[in-house]
């Protein structure tokens, strides 16, 4: 098991082309960790944005009466990817990954694949 | 005429809104949702503008202020610099001061769901505004 600085530090090396990965409760839109990221990309901005997100997406399948649970989400942008990884389990309740990509250098397969592992592993 | 009511303003009044603060306030509720009210408070705990519906925003300023001096006074104790900002969470939902300026702050209302992430970011940018307004009335009475 792995806590939240050494699981955000895998996402970070581990995956290839990650920019930055946080952990976001999105209870409150704040990040429990940051890693990676700089003056281009935000994270504590990024957890409140994807906050939003996430919880628009809970709401739509609320409405659209989705008895379900969210894996993840991912957003394409020109140059990245974006991947919200939603937690499970004991005490992660209300919590998601969120990892930026390079879209030249990631292999979105192997993030997903990995990014899960990486799930598995962290504990709170 | 303008330099007389802008000399008269820095006299400490507890006037009509300055609607340039007000707007902003009312930018930052439009932005953020689940923020139920925000008001701007100058020195001495006098409201400069207030857009919170059901609130009694006099009492809540006055409070805020006295709040503050104490978080300011804890923030210097335990050596944490000059005080940013205050949160308190309640039952219902969250009130939060965010330092603007020297003599200025800017207090918020907000739901239990807010996204407290987003609040942060959005007042933090509403506070440095409204910072940027104040200095501007008070340090510059000489002009128009």
């Amino acid at each position: 098991m792995a806590n939240v600085e050494t699981s955000l530090k895998e996402a970070m090396t581990a995956i290839e082309g990650s920019l930055g990965a946080a952990l976001v409760d999105y209870t409150s839109g704040m990040a429990l960790g940051t890693v990676g990221g700089g003056k281009e990309l935000d994270l504590n901005v990024a957890a409140a944005g994807n906050t939003d997100v996430v919880r628009a997406k809970v709401r739509t399948m609320e409405m659209l009466g989705l008895k379900d649970e969210i894996e993840d989400i991912l957003i394409t942008l020109g140059g990245q990817y974006h991947l919200i990884r939603l937690l499970r389990g004991r005490g992660s309740d209300g919590l998601f990954l969120y990892l930026a990509l390079d879209k030249a250098r990631a292999n979105l397969a192997m993030a997903r694949h990995q990014l899960r592992r990486i799930e598995a592993e962290l504990e709170i | 005429m303008r330099r007389a009511l802008k000399q008269l303003a820095g006299v400490r009044q507890p006037a009509a809104a300055d609607p340039e603060v007000l707007r902003e306030l009312r930018m930052l509720r439009s932005r953020v949702p689940h923020l139920t009210g925000a008001l701007a408070v100058g020195a001495g705990g006098v409201l400069l503008a207030e857009d919170a519906p059901g609130t009694r925003t006099g009492a809540l300023a006055a409070l805020t202020a006295t709040a503050l001096a104490d978080a300011l006074r804890l923030a210097e104790t335990a050596d944490r610099g000059r005080l940013r900002e205050l949160l308190v969470r309640g039952e219902r939902g969250y009130v939060a001061a965010y330092a603007a300026g020297p003599a200025t702050f800017l207090a918020v209302l907000a739901e239990p769901r807010a996204n407290v992430g987003r609040v942060h970011l959005e007042a933090r940018r509403t506070g440095a505004r409204i910072a940027r307004l104040a200095a501007g009335t008070n340090e510059r009475p000489q002009e128009g």
